[in-house]
């Protein structure tokens, strides 16, 4: 199997079922805190998600995509660290 | 044989993220659930961008791959902090099969500051006891009282070891020894009754500091 067929076949399906599992955390909660976690895992797998379909597509171009990801959900975590300790 | 690498390295990667998928609808609190995240999402997005650095073999795409693994090594752990130090605070549930809550007792729960425990050995003798040092802030109405008529006993559960004035610190002070503004009093009880108490000062001192003539 080439390294597309699997990161089409294989790492994609996983990355995605893990993105579904984190959504359903973010939906039952049952904390808020338990929420942006579930956020937080969602923008790392959708990193990972964006490196391996780099790779499938042979576009390293997207890696740029990864990157700004990266800072942006470190940046609203922080932000949602920030409020839910101001409000507890 | 690179390509080969490359292969194992997407399936490595993709397999500890789905684990970090599975950990956090599985594990049984928040704690433990950020456990999984964090380190198995962030292993497994490395492994992924060692494989886009083998992969692509050329410097813009490198070097990409080794900011993002440096940035998202560096952001994970203080994300995780910052929202565990935030969960804690709001008093987010343990697992009940939690053995030990180690913070318990050992953070000002009015400022967020963490203080170590003045006696361990008493910590180890008597776990459900603490220590806490309470400030009195010389515009709070508790100051010219004496400690019979604050009466933290009885309201609080809560015992006064001593009064801290300056450097003066009386020990086992007396029902009839009178607080000052400034003072620091030193009590020991409950954890939840210490910060029941710290909170209720905390508002005295905001409400008397809001209205100085009253």
């Amino acid at each position: 199997m080439t390294v597309q067929g699997l990161v089409m076949f294989v790492a994609l399906p996983l990355l995605s079922i893990a993105v579904f599992l984190a959504f359903v955390r973010l939906v039952r909660g049952p904390t808020l805190p338990d929420r942006v976690v579930a956020l937080d895992l969602i923008a790392t797998l959708m990193i990972g998600i964006i490196a391996v379909y780099a790779i499938a597509t042979d576009e390293p171009v997207l890696l740029d995509l990864a990157i700004v990801l990266a800072l942006i959900s470190f940046l609203g975590t922080v932000a949602f660290a920030h409020y839910i300790e101001k409000r507890g | 044989m690179l390509e080969a690498v490359t292969a194992l390295l997407i399936l490595v990667g993709a397999l500890l993220m789905f684990v970090a998928g599975l950990g956090i609808t599985r594990m049984p609190d928040l704690f433990l659930r950020m456990s999984a995240t964090t380190k198995v999402a962030t292993l497994g997005l490395g492994t992924i961008m060692l494989a886009v650095i083998i992969y692509f073999d050329d410097l813009v795409a490198t070097s990409h791959a080794i900011a993002t693994i440096l940035f998202v090594f560096l952001s994970a752990p203080v994300a995780a902090h910052i929202i565990g130090r935030a969960a804690y605070f709001n008093k987010v549930p343990l697992w009940e099969g939690t053995v030990t809550d180690q913070l318990r007792g050992q953070y000002n729960v009015g400022t967020h500051q963490l203080a170590s425990v003045p006696f361990p050995e008493l910590e180890q003798h008597l776990p459900d006891v603490a220590m806490r040092r309470l400030p009195v802030s010389g515009a709070s109405p508790v100051a010219g009282q004496t400690l019979e008529q604050i009466d933290l006993r009885r309201k609080y559960d809560v015992t006064v070891l001593a009064i801290r004035r300056g450097d003066v610190v009386i020990a086992n002070p007396a029902g009839d020894a009178q607080i000052c503004g400034d003072d620091e009093l030193i009590i020991m009880g409950l954890p939840e009754k210490l910060d029941e108490i710290d909170a209720a000062f905390r508002r005295l001192a905001e409400a008397s500091a809001e209205h100085p003539t009253s």
